[in-house]
């Protein structure tokens, strides 16, 4: 499919597409009543209520007054409905704000300003500097000579360097004057959300230009909603307007994610509707059949004979509208408000600010902190995510000979420094390529100082660097690139860009040498991609060599190579890559095949090493993490070495002794699954023992074994606790985060850039870090933080008291219904199974929506253990993991509970309220005010952390409930009236209710005691040493420690033919030889838990 | 920057937009409250706070009970069942014809004072198998006509005694028309007793439930009779009866107030009562049965607190006992680390 623009023709494109009206509300104000109350409605629970609410109508079988369901019923939804509306309204203002916006577009030939809605595809858009783009344009023309403009695209995909943009190779030239008549025809794809891609076509009508086609990318758009920088103006054709641009396509309203803790309460409110069933069912023709025969004697109930059809189903229909309050209605309301609030403690927590740039962290999705609580498998990027993603040239080797080795920064080895004074031509040459081969944009400030704006790091290390060695990048003018050399200007003007992308891993600039006039080469890249395009002959030992050696720091590799090229070849190959570019089908592929025609015979410079520090308290974090039983798996798409690396630094695997490496690889599908199998065996014959083994696999490999051996791969990532995937893609790492969650693990996903964000929508939780790769991941994430040891408190912190305190709220919940709801049932036994209702209306509504919701409320900011115990102790997480607090058997405990209160109240009410004292309201008052004492002592009894706002809210809530009562009992109209004045100043009622907490309470207390004592969990356990201040605050470590170590120094290679070290393969060989004699050296690593810059020091033992 | 916009963008990227800016230029403010650090007191369950806890309940309860069960012990009550022997022997084989046909029904009882009975000495007449918290029962009844005389059509609650021939009944409903009839002349060594029977409907319930204008209209002019009538040339706030008898009860065994004597009795003095019969209960075999009684601090005589309280008090105690012995005989320290090991964490024993 396709779409043609015709430009500057308002009749041909009219009916082509729609304006530019931005809409992202969901709701207008005529639907918004239907689709609200239908959006509503599609939730079971709500079904269920409304009909509850319906049945009430009738008026034969409703116990109370229909307002008991229908106000708390209209309550909630009004709640809903004015939270989306409210939402729905400030996405309305924004878009009606940008719809207004006041634009310059041409019109029938003439400059007009328009409302940013009323573009039309085919309009010329004008721009200024720092406007924002409308609706998405094919650039036309700029104030720069040679078509460039800069955007700042951060909106869009959260990258907030500047990008170049440059106008189509057609438009070059035309006067600004004849822009505005310009006609032509763009040939587009229809609209799509890939806003990386844009294949077009343009052909411009005489008189502009012959009838050439040209080729349109992605370098030629300004999309919606970008900015315009350092130009002055700008103007373009728009392509797609409105909801088609790519933005809009981009948009999509999220799954909403369900923690497994909804689910846990969905499937035990579905228990209880099938036991409220049962009981209606039994109810229903108990009933009936006392009507039969007792009822029909009872002359003073007047039983007609003649009875209508639905006779037998009015007892049962009653009973289940008073067993309706079985689910608690409130209880959604109470979760979302809670979960409201644990969202933002997460927010609020100045622990977890970044204190370099005051980052907050922020939680975009409120509804899943309990998931955090039970993460159990972590998936982590590196770059970025451990790492600080602050790059820093570190060495290099140049021509054989190693700089930097001496004291680790290459910038002060002063054999370097002497070599670029003597003019080493590989040196210099080497300097070169690392200013130019580029997409950096130097910006000179105000201060005259120069600025870079590079879209990767390792660009802006390799710029800054080459000028700290007097290779000073100076200026970009639009082609033409001016290098500062000891003093000398060297200009050099760029032919083409063959851009990086993942697959080709490298880029190269072709370059006129200005001073000379020769074309050069200029490449950069991985060195599997460039060393095979190596020039025949050349010695690339000694830089696999380099590489290999860098990687074994931890350092991240660059090879760097350079070719002369002949006038007559590039010219050749140019027209190709030309033609390449106009592709429709395909592009990026036919490109990379175009570009590899370029690429060879190179000579290779040399290998630049840049240092990625660890962030602060990575190993520290990860240990934590592991020890509170959270499984990790390092997703990157960095070479192996490296990655290795990084994990040996930061805990992520441990050191040879007592960490086992498997690699898995291959090139073939039989040698991945011979590797896999192997693997497998040993995964399944060490799981018993306490050793680290963890398996590496590589992106290649890693689409064999899920192509073929999905089965094998699953049960292995069920074994691992540990994983190392390298050289993986975007998409595999979703599917690494499918897989474990089809496995039916609890998934965080936790990366910072672009590559990053389909892991982190995949995962049950994505967590972004928003680092310097941009916002990306962070917007895709449901958690952003600031950096990668925040993690650790908040899912330690948060996540585990998120849990803690919805499992007891949801409980209580279902305790408090059960227990108002039982009362009625046993009330029916000794009320000829009529179905009569022992409460009153305003009771039975009063009871979910006031008396009981309040106390609860207050366990948000209950805590079991302090922070610090769950810091030092993560282990307790398992508790949250193994959903130990919220099962069918505590379910079941607290329906015990709820039975055990219902009979003690119901009993002690009915003996003590007998004969002359019998009188309803009086009676159902006793019983209500029984519930409402034993659900304070219960919520005092389970709340281990006493703040005054919990004091107030279960004491002040037992005062409001009198309060509340004596008002209601002071209107004459209502049925209580004088009824609670009456109650609380006969004695045997405040006997009475001492009894009840008594007898309610007693037998509860001593079982909580005799548990907490005798059978006490971890949590108890750490409890009472918390108080009590013991010594137990290092016992983990000691317990555990002595034991390994002894086991340590057991020999490691004695199965080596089953498993395979990878270590050994390395030059780190060496190091393992000493390894288990000296176990000197794991001492060392196991002390570098604590600094955080062990792993820089690391290298330089090397 | 400009500040249009990028909020206009997309719906998830928008909002989290706004928010990263937010987030950059606030930080969050520091409270105790924001960071969970509220000064808060952390009980745990140590052996003397628990062993204690329950000690000072037994000790407080035990004693309860015993004061308790001497109030109800205190209290001195007559039951006299009477709705059997009541009927002649004759006509004992079909009671139900019995009560309905119209033959005399007074019936005379004769009770003896146990113990000094003083004054005021209540009268019930107790009901036993009577549901007087039907469901069909309850709700038949209008609280607005008893109100008031303007809404004595509000009929529509009051089936099926709603109306006779299109005029409403007043009161009207199941509960009115089902009014307690039997009655009750006391007296004492051949000297009348005085039962007065003023007053023994609740204060809130003559003012403000039962209109002072309200008469009765057609009641008990239906097809069959219920139970008993009314003076049609009394207002219902004065038909204390039916106050009395329009407070449901939510047993089915219940008593309520016939009547008040405002004289002492002797112990061994003899009462003669003199009581008309006409209350049908045995249709359903429900006892009827009058009741004489004193009252105490506590109500009547009921010694359910007495013997709950003295039960729990004892299990508390017991409980409090045992913990101690578990205690001594069985110490353990808590948050003893010993019992804290994480072999059970997959993994945890790194």
């Amino acid at each position: 499919m396709k779409r043609f623009v015709y430009i500057n023709d308002d009749e041909a494109s009219k009916e082509l597409c729609c304006d530019n009206r931005i809409s992202n509300t969901k709701y207008t104000l005529w639907n918004f009543f239907p689709k609200n109350l239908l959006e509503q409605f599609s939730r079971f629970m709500n079904q269920y209520f409304l009909l509850i609410a319906c049945l009430q109508l009738w008026s034969l079988i409703t116990p109370v007054n229909p307002a008991s369901t229908w106000g708390p019923l209209i309550f909630i939804f009004a709640v809903s409905a004015s939270k989306e509306a409210w939402d729905d309204y400030h996405r309305y203002l924004s878009d009606k704000k940008a719809n207004e916006r006041e634009v310059w577009i041409v019109k029938h030939g003439i400059k007009k300003h328009i409302q940013a809605q009323d573009i039309q595809v085919g309009n010329i858009v004008w721009l200024r500097e720092n406007d924002e783009v409308p609706c998405d344009l094919v650039l036309l023309g700029t104030s720069d000579p040679q078509g460039v403009c800069y955007v700042e695209t951060a909106a869009l995909d959260g990258e907030t360097d500047l990008k170049t943009r440059v106008i189509p190779s057609a438009c070059v030239g035309i006067d600004l004057e004849l822009l505005h008549k310009m006609k032509g025809v763009i040939e587009c794809p229809i609209p799509d959300k890939d806003i990386r891609r844009f294949d077009a076509n343009m052909r411009l009508f005489p008189p502009f230009i012959d009838n050439d086609v040209c080729s349109l990318t992605i370098k030629n758009t300004l999309l919606q909603s970008c900015y315009l920088r350092n130009t002055e103006w700008a103007c373009g054709v728009s392509v797609y307007t409105g909801n088609q641009t790519k933005l809009g396509m981009c948009r999509g309203v999220a799954e909403p994610k369900l923690t497994a803790m909804d689910a846990m309460i969905d499937k035990l409110t579905g228990a209880i509707f099938v036991f409220q069933i049962v009981v209606v069912m039994v109810l229903g023709v108990a009933g009936n059949v006392w009507k039969d025969t007792e009822a029909r004697k009872q002359w003073y109930v007047q039983y007609p004979e003649e009875a209508p059809w639905y006779e037998l189903l009015v007892i049962p229909l009653r009973f289940e509208l008073l067993c309706s309050i079985m689910i608690p209605i409130s209880i959604k309301v109470s979760l979302d408000l809670v979960k409201g609030l644990y969202a933002k403690f997460i927010e609020w927590d100045v622990e977890m600010v970044d204190q370099e740039t005051g980052t907050a962290s922020y939680a975009a999705n409120t509804a899943i902190s309990e998931d955090l609580g039970q993460v159990e498998y972590i998936l982590t990027d590196k770059t970025g995510t451990l790492t600080d993603n602050k790059m820093i040239f570190r060495r290099c080797c140049i021509g054989g000979i190693f700089y930097g080795n001496e004291n680790g920064d290459a910038l002060k080895d002063t054999q370097l420094l002497d070599a670029i004074t003597s003019g080493s031509t590989d040196v210099i040459r080497f300097l070169t390529v690392m200013a130019i081969c580029n997409t950096v944009i130097p910006v000179r400030s105000k201060a005259g100082d120069i600025i870079y704006k590079a879209q990767s790091q390792d660009e802006d290390a390799l710029v800054i660097a080459a000028a700290k060695l007097h290779m000073v990048f100076v200026g970009k003018n639009a082609n033409l690139l001016e290098l500062m050399f000891n003093g000398e200007m060297l200009r050099y003007e760029v032919l083409e860009i063959l851009e990086f992308t993942s697959d080709r891993k490298r880029m190269s600039v072709v370059v006129k040498d200005s001073q000379n006039g020769k074309i050069i080469l200029l490449s950069k890249g991985a060195d599997e991609s460039i060393l095979p395009s190596a020039r025949a002959g050349q010695h690339t030992r000694t830089i696999a060599e380099a590489v290999e050696h860098y990687a074994q720091l931890g350092l991240r590799t660059l090879c760097l190579a350079w070719r002369e090229l002949e006038e007559d070849e590039y010219l050749e190959w140019s027209v190709k890559f030309k033609e390449a570019n106009s592709v429709l089908v395909d592009r990026e592929w036919r490109i990379a095949e175009v570009c590899q025609l370029l690429e060879h015979d190179l000579y290779i410079l040399g290998v630049t090493a840049i240092e990625d520090r660890l962030q602060d308290g990575v190993p520290e974090t990860i240990e934590t993490l592991r020890k509170a039983g959270i499984n990790f798996w390092m997703l990157t798409g960095d070479k192996q070495n490296t990655a290795i690396q990084i994990a040996l630094s930061c805990n992520f695997i441990s050191p040879e002794p007592k960490g086992q490496l498997l690699l898995i690889d291959g090139k073939t599908e039989e040698d991945v699954s011979r590797s896999l199998e192997r693997v497998l065996l040993t995964m399944r014959t060490t799981t018993s023992e306490p050793k680290d083994v963890a398996f590496v696999i590589d992106g290649w490999a890693l689409e064999i074994a899920l192509k073929h051996h999905r089965k094998d791969f699953v049960e292995l990532a069920i074994l691992s606790r540990t994983a190392i995937c390298c050289r993986v893609t975007p998409s595999q790492k979703a599917q690494l985060v499918e897989i474990l969650k089809s496995c039916d693990y609890r998934t965080l996903a936790i990366g910072d850039g672009g590559n990053d964000v389909r892991m982190i929508q995949q995962a049950d939780i994505g967590v972004g870090i928003s680092g310097r790769e941009g916002l990306q991941a962070a917007r895709a994430a449901d958690y952003s933080i600031g950096r990668f040891r925040f993690l650790k408190r908040l899912i330690l912190v948060h996540g585990r008291y998120s849990y803690n305190r919805t499992a007891f709220l949801s409980q209580y919940s279902f305790y408090k219904s059960l227990l108002i709801c039982f009362i009625q049932i046993f009330f029916s036994f000794i009320s000829g199974v009529s179905g009569t209702s022992l409460f009153n209306s305003v009771s039975l509504m009063a009871y979910n929506v006031f008396y009981t919701s309040v106390p609860v409320l207050v366990s948000v900011i209950d805590k079991d253990l302090s922070e610090t115990t769950v810091m030092q102790h993560p282990q307790i997480l398992f508790y949250c993991q193994a959903g130990r607090l919220l099962n069918p058997s505590t379910f079941a405990g607290w329906f015990g509970r709820s039975l055990f209160h219902a009979i003690v109240v119901f009993v002690i009410t009915i003996h003590a309220y007998a004969y002359e004292k019998s009188e309803m309201e009086e009676l159902g008052m006793v019983a209500l005010s029984g519930c409402i004492w034993l659900q304070a002592f219960v919520v005092a009894q389970e709340t281990n952390f006493f703040t005054v706002l919990q004091h107030l809210s279960i004491w002040g809530n037992l005062v409001g409930f009198y309060v509340l009562n004596f008002l209601f009992s002071a209107i004459p109209s209502s049925g209580m009236y004088t009824i609670m004045f009456r109650l609380c100043s006969q004695p045997s009622y405040w006997i009475t209710m001492f009894l009840i907490v008594g007898a309610g309470m007693g037998p509860i207390f001593a079982l909580k005691y005799y548990r907490y004592t005798y059978r006490p969990s971890k949590i108890n356990i750490l409890q009472q040493a918390e108080r009590m201040g013991g010594p137990i605050l290092t016992l983990g470590n000691i317990e555990t420690q002595p034991r390994t170590i002894e086991k340590d120094v057991s020999p490691v290679s004695i199965r080596s033919p089953v498993y395979e070290p990878l270590l050994s393969e390395s030059p780190n060989a060496t190091r393992r030889s000493f390894g288990p004699g000296a176990p000197f050296e794991f001492f060392q690593s196991q002390s570098r838990l604590s600094s955080s810059s062990g792993y820089t020091r690391n290298c330089k033992d090397n | 920057m400009p500040s249009n916009t990028a909020s206009s963008s997309s719906a998830p990227a928008g909002s989290a937009d706004s928010s990263a800016s937010r987030t950059k230029s606030k930080r969050p403010k520091y409270s105790k409250f924001t960071q969970q650090e509220l000064p808060a007191c952390k009980p745990i369950l140590t052996p003397g706070w628990v062993i204690l806890t329950f000690l000072v309940i037994s000790v407080i309860f035990i004693p309860l009970g015993v004061v308790s069960l001497f109030a109800s012990q205190d209290v001195v009550e007559i039951v006299d069942r009477y709705d059997n022997d009541c009927v002649p022997p004759p006509a004992r084989a079909n009671k139900v014809a019995y009560i309905q046909g119209g033959s005399d029904k007074s019936c005379n009882r004769t009770l003896v004072v146990p113990k000094k009975m003083k004054q005021p000495i209540y009268v019930y007449y107790q009901l036993e198998n009577f549901y007087q918290n039907h469901r069909r029962y309850v709700k038949s009844r209008s609280d607005s006509q008893l109100r008031s005389v303007k809404d004595e059509n509000q009929i529509d609650a009051c089936k099926p005694e709603d109306d006779v021939n299109g005029r409403p009944i007043v009161p009207c409903g199941l509960i009115a028309w089902s009014l307690f009839n039997d009655t009750y002349a006391l007296s004492k060594n051949n000297q009348p007793l005085t039962v007065n029977k003023r007053g023994i409907a609740w204060k809130s319930d003559r003012e403000h439930k039962f209109g002072k204008n309200v008469f009765p209209k057609n009641f008990q002019e239906g097809n069959i009779t219920g139970g008993g009538r009314l003076d049609a040339n009394k207002s219902l706030s004065e038909q204390e009866d039916l106050i009395v008898w329009m407070r449901t009860a939510a047993l089915p065994t219940f008593r309520k107030l016939y009547g008040k004597i405002e004289s002492d009795l002797e112990k061994g003095d003899t009462i003669h009562v003199t009581l008309l019969n006409n209350y049908n209960t045995y249709s359903f075999d429900g006892k009827k049965k009058l009741v004489l009684s004193t009252t105490s601090w506590l109500g009547g005589k009921n010694d359910f607190l007495g013997i709950a309280y003295l039960t729990v008090g004892g299990i508390c105690f017991f409980l409090a006992l045992v913990f101690t012995i578990m205690y001594l005989v069985k110490p353990r320290r808590l948050g003893d680390p010993t019992y804290l090991s994480w072999n059970r964490v997959p993994g945890g024993g790194r």
